[in-house]
């Protein structure tokens, strides 16, 4: 029979899984309250149920192949209407883990990201070389020159170098394992492949679509304020890209001041970055709020969550304060959270895709992948009290008469 | 009139604006003639009381009659010591069902009043039935139910003999690796925790102990059960042999009596093995033994396991890694769980419920039990190896009360994989076994690899085997059994009650069960135990007419030995003289009147309720002339669950036809065909008769009443065509007691079923 499928269940992997977070993943009885829950997964075979299955039976293989774990936006609808107290969201967020966990590449730097224990080496790397890169500069001369002149305190040169060089590792590092994540949904999802595909290029052009304009975080409707905290990260985090990508081509190729030393407001490029960053920061600080006030609404909170929320809100708020401390006149102030954000910064960069921040690839090439191969998430989900009239029915009824 | 009798009308509940008080007054005084007939409202009140009493101080009543509410309720204050009470219903059965002031409501009353006063001239004087009997309890078994009942009946002060078929006090309860807490949270496993009532059991100066022992023969009867005690030994197969031939004789010559045919004759070794279980013939005790003489029997014999080779297709028999789950106890007592075939740790087990093919109940012997142990052996090999994987398949998975908070526990467990399935079979490599699986959870036929496989094998009580009580009775040595081979009893109802009146069941003989279960189960049986020996010393019945003291006489010179009553009792009461009459023995009698009914020479009768009372009362009925158009229906009512229906009809204000007269019966199996003829031939238009609904989820009260009943009148159509009368004038219905509301539509049904006929030709003869 095509269907019958020989099951050894990697034991380790569900004891891994339940470690993760996905604490109580084994209560649940699979009654499917959360699929149908759940807005936006699709009517044909919806998760999380059939995840919530194969995490208690250890399917590894099932599991991180499966690219609906990534069509999941953890709005926990799925976890507070759950009667068992399964959590189906924690668990769908312990399989991504699992999953950036296992595709990182180079590999170490998985465990480094993902493991509480490794919590100071993680931190203390990228505080280090900003520390050394602080002493050879100036020797930790907070106090001059004055008014603020960030060069001076750091060499550009050098931070261009480092920051280029981690930016490359991590892109190179992103794209290589995005590319085996493709290649196996490809492989190990032998039906889907079956009716006609579309390329990648429309597919990731469908897929930004939708990632955008949040639409799919939209339809999430039980957490409406997640949507919003969301969308002002991430459209502040695009913000500042620009920003950062205008400011440097200034210095780089225009040799022109860093914007730092042009008075408050007086270019466009000042009003973009401040809104970007005020936008970036009130958005994390929503979702920081919402973890530590309510957990119950916004899930349990992993070292993977925390790790990840932390540094990126860290990036954020330290360069807001490292202006607001300019603005006040303190340039010790200034220069010391000045060498805080760099550390933030670079930690982001470096631990991009192996941290929670890998999501934004995964996410994309997983919806990708999906709408590659016409796997339609965006129908609503209606309850369908009255189950189809199924055709082999009547014939079998018949036969029963004759 | 005689006896000497007192009337008193109640005229509190309506019943004084609803009828003509004065008139029915004039029908006693005129037919009757009471020594005193008063009308008051509300005669249970205290003064009321006091006004009978007084009346029976200086009238010298001998009887009271009660017009008034029904029998069901007042039982306590309408108790006079050495005078008949009698109670009338015109209120549930007459104004509250009834349009007042009405010629037909009246007719009803008066007719009741009638049938009322009729039935004291026919009550007997005699004495309740008394003799020396004991009430020292015999518990057969001595395992986790029958250690708590012998240890409950001792603590009670009763002397217990104890009977244990093992050497070793204890039974399965004791072999078992883990027992379950029984105690918040519910999720630990304890070692069985029997040993301590095993020492309690043995140091127990009121309870003897017979190990190694069984019961070879009981005779007598509740308060006098001569019990042989006989050492253990292949002497029970041979006993096992020859009442399987007897039952097997009975069976056949039972069908053919159902088919008309003649009886073939008995092979001399069924001779011998029906001769040698004769009532009353000595039995010959050439070997060692003990006898005692006890009031009352708790039988919890327990179980076995249930023979594992019909699950051949599941690998039983064919690898040797496929075992039971009683072998898994054994494995797991053991430590660590090793295979059986080769030795290795075991790191994968599949757990299958058993399920057998091309059966009508392909689950039957699944139970609760089976489901628990299954999670309890899951728990061993998580315990003995924490890498271990256990595979539980079930259709049904059944963890009652508490016993959810297990269930969960093992869910909660990474190493437990819980699935529904359909087993399709189980295959082996030399390496290891492979279960395959469809309709699981994960949606598709499966196929885990395991080293081992354990099949959930069910409990069979041990008197399928044997008879175990092995009781020297006509009706045979064996507890009737329902069809799902357990001993046959109102289980829901009546728990502990057997069809063998002074035997109570207790644990896993009658069900399966857990420990706790056997346990509270035991302390039941043996209170049912020492009610029994205590009624029966008082000359009276046990359940479910407790406390009757009226039994059973017979008129034997009219006895024509057709054996009806004796083949009919439900609880094997009759034994058998030589000569063929019945031999009653008074305290196996549950008093259900069965026999009386069964008696076609009318030779039955008990000191208050007799043939020739019930006849009377329905001579007594007064019948109107065919042009009145005003039919007559006698309704024969049951007494335990159709009376109190028309109670709580009357109570519910129910409404239905005036023309019906009930007649209550202590059981539908009490109906004796004489009075449907009396009936008939007093011109009575019609009858009915109501009682418990029956076949495999009877609720008869005494097992087979309402079945009896209806096959009785199923012979009447004979009568019937004598007398020149539709069929359909006799009908039996059965109705179980939250019901009421179905009574109305039942009556004005048969109202209009009679209402196509003429009436009744014979009216007026």
């Amino acid at each position: 029979m095509a269907n019958e499928i020989i099951v050894e269940p990697d034991l380790q992997f569900t004891k891994d899984l339940i470690k993760a977070g996905a604490n109580d993943l084994k209560k649940c009885y699979q009654c499917a309250t959360c699929s149908v829950a759940c807005r936006i997964s699709p009517d044909n075979s919806p998760y999380p149920r059939k995840e919530m299955i194969w995490a208690q039976w250890g399917l590894k293989d099932r599991l991180l192949n499966d690219p609906d774990v990534w069509l999941c936006h953890q709005c926990n609808d799925c976890s507070t209407l759950c009667p068992r107290g399964a959590y189906p969201a924690d668990v769908l967020k312990a399989i991504r883990k699992m999953l950036i966990q296992k595709l990182s590449w180079p590999s170490f730097m998985g465990s480094l990201v993902g493991e509480s224990s490794m919590a100071v080496l993680a931190l203390g790397f990228p505080a280090l070389v900003v520390l050394l890169l602080t002493y050879f500069s100036n020797g930790f001369n907070f106090s001059s020159p004055k008014p603020v002149h960030y060069g001076q305190f750091i060499g550009y040169i050098p931070i261009q170098i480092i920051y280029t060089l981690a930016l490359i590792f991590a892109v190179v590092s992103m794209v290589f394992s995005l590319k085996n994540y493709w290649a196996m949904l490809d492989a190990n999802n032998p039906g889907a492949g079956q009716g006609p595909r579309k390329g990648f290029v429309p597919s990731l052009i469908e897929a930004l679509k939708e990632i955008l304009p949040h639409s799919t975080f939209k339809d999430c409707e039980a957490n409406y304020i997640r949507y919003i905290a969301h969308f002002l990260t991430f459209w502040g985090m695009i913000g500042l890209l620009v920003t950062t990508a205008i400011v440097a081509f200034n210095i780089d190729i225009l040799h022109l001041a860093p914007p730092s030393r042009s008075g408050p407001g007086t270019i466009p490029i000042k009003i973009l970055g401040n809104v970007s960053a005020i936008a970036f920061v009130v958005g994390l600080a929503i979702m920081l709020v919402r973890r530590i006030g309510n957990p119950e609404q916004a899930g349990n909170s992993s070292y993977f969550d925390w790790f990840f929320l932390w540094i990126i809100f860290g990036t954020g708020a330290t360069g807001l304060i490292t202006e607001l401390s300019r603005w006040a006149g303190s340039a010790s102030g200034a220069y010391f959270f000045y060498m805080v954000h760099l550390m933030f910064v670079l930690a982001l960069l470096l631990y991009l895709p192996f941290s929670k921040f890998a999501h934004l690839g995964y996410r994309t090439i997983a919806i990708a992948w999906g709408k590659s191969v016409g796997r339609n998430m965006t129908v609503p989900v209606v309850p369908n009290f009255v189950p189809p009239v199924r055709a082999e029915e009547p014939e079998a009824a018949k036969e029963a008469t004759v | 009139m005689e006896p000497k009798t007192g009337l008193y009308i109640d005229t509190g509940y309506g019943i004084g604006e609803a009828l003509d008080i004065e008139a029915l007054k004039g029908v006693a005084t005129d037919e009757f003639k009471p020594a005193v007939c008063k009308a008051e409202s509300y005669w249970s009140d205290p003064d009321k009381i006091e006004i009978i009493k007084s009346d029976i101080a200086s009238e010298g009543l001998k009887a009271v009659v009660i017009a008034g509410s029904s029998p069901r309720v007042y039982q306590d204050v309408f108790k006079f010591d050495g005078v008949i009470t009698e109670r009338i219903n015109l209120r549930e059965h007459v104004v509250w069902c009834q349009p007042p002031s009405h010629e037909d409501t009246q007719m009803l009353a008066e007719d009741y009043v009638r049938m009322g006063l009729t039935k004291v001239t026919k009550y007997q004087d005699k004495p309740p039935f008394t003799e020396e009997t004991v009430k020292s309890i015999l518990v057969i078994g001595a395992g986790a139910a029958g250690l708590s009942a012998a240890l409950d009946a001792a603590n009670a002060g009763y002397e217990v003999f104890l009977v244990e078929k093992e050497a070793e006090l204890g039974g399965w309860a004791n072999k078992f690796s883990k027992a379950f807490t029984g105690e918040p949270p519910y999720d630990q496993l304890v070692d069985s925790p029997l040993k301590s009532k095993i020492d309690a059991v043995k140091s127990n100066a009121k309870i003897k102990v017979f190990a190694s022992s069984r019961v070879y023969a009981i005779s007598g009867a509740p308060g006098m059960f001569d019990a042989v005690i006989r050492p253990d030994g292949p002497w029970i197969d041979e006993l096992n042999h020859k009442q399987d031939t007897w039952l097997k004789v009975q069976l056949a010559r039972q069908k053919q009596a159902q088919e008309g045919g003649t009886a073939e004759a008995q092979t001399e070794e069924e001779k011998a093995a029906a001769g040698g279980w004769a009532v009353g013939e000595e039995l010959a005790l050439d070997f060692p033994h003990e006898k005692v003489r006890v009031g009352a029997v708790v039988l919890a014999a327990g179980w076995r396991p249930e023979d594992p080779a019909k699950y051949e297709s599941l690998g039983y028999g064919k690898y040797p890694d496929v075992i039971t789950n009683v072998q898994m106890e054994e494995l797991a007592r053991n430590g660590k769980i090793k295979r059986p075939s080769d030795g290795k740790d075991v790191n994968s087990i599949a757990f299958l419920e058993c399920r057998e093919e091309n059966s009508e109940n392909p689950f039957l012997n699944n139970s609760y039990v089976t489901c628990l142990v299954t999670l309890k052996q899951a728990k061993y090999l998580r315990e003995s190896n924490p890498n271990g994987r256990a595979y539980i398949f079930y259709e049904n998975m059944r963890t009652p009360g508490q016993y959810e908070k297990f269930y969960q526990t093992m869910q909660d467990d990474p190493g437990v994989f819980l699935s529904t399935g359909r087993v399709l079979g189980v295959s082996g490599d030399g390496a290891g076994l492979a279960v395959e699986v469809k309709d699981s959870l994960l949606g598709e036929r499966l196929k885990v690899k395991v080293d081992m496989v354990v099949l959930a094998t069910g409990m069979i009580p041990v008197t399928e085997d044997s008879a175990v009580v092995n009781l020297r009775y006509r009706q045979g040595p064996f507890l009737p059994k329902n069809p799902y081979g357990f001993n046959d009893s109102h289980f829901i109802c009546f728990p502990y009650e057997t069809q063998r009146t002074g035997i109570y069941a207790a644990g896993c003989v009658k069900s399966p069960m857990d420990f706790q279960g056997a346990e509270s189960d035991a302390t039941g049986a043996a209170l049912k135990a020492i009610q029994c020996a205590e009624l029966v010393s008082r000359g009276e019945a046990v359940h479910p007419r407790a406390g009757d003291q009226s039994y059973p006489e017979l008129f034997v010179t009219r006895c024509t030995q057709c054996k009806r009553c004796t083949d009919e009792c439900p609880f094997g009461a009759y034994d058998e003289k030589p000569d063929g009459t019945p031999l009653p023995n008074p305290t196996r009698c549950r008093r259900c009147a069965i026999c009386m009914g069964s008696c076609p020479e009318r030779i039955i009768s008990f000191r208050d309720h007799s043939v020739d009372m019930i006849g009377s009362m329905i001579k007594s009925v007064n019948v109107p002339d065919e042009y009145s158009e005003k039919p007559r229906v006698i309704v024969f009512i049951c007494e335990n669950d159709a009376y109190p229906v028309v109670d709580m009809a009357g109570i519910n204000r129910l409404q239905y036809s005036g023309f019906v007269r009930f007649v209550p019966l202590r059981c539908l199996g009490n109906i004796n065909l004489v009075w449907i003829a009396d009936a008939l031939s007093k011109g009575i238009d019609g009858i009915m008769l109501i009682g418990c609904k029956y076949g495999d989820d009877y609720q008869c009260h005494f097992v087979k009443g309402s079945e009896l009943a209806n096959y009785r009148v199923s012979k009447v159509a004979e009568t019937l065509q004598r007398l020149v009368l539709e069929s359909e004038r006799i009908q039996l219905f059965q109705l179980s007691i939250d019901e009421y509301g179905k009574l109305p539509d039942m009556i004005n049904g048969f109202m209009d079923t009679l209402s196509q006929f003429d009436p009744n030709p014979y009216k007026g003869f």
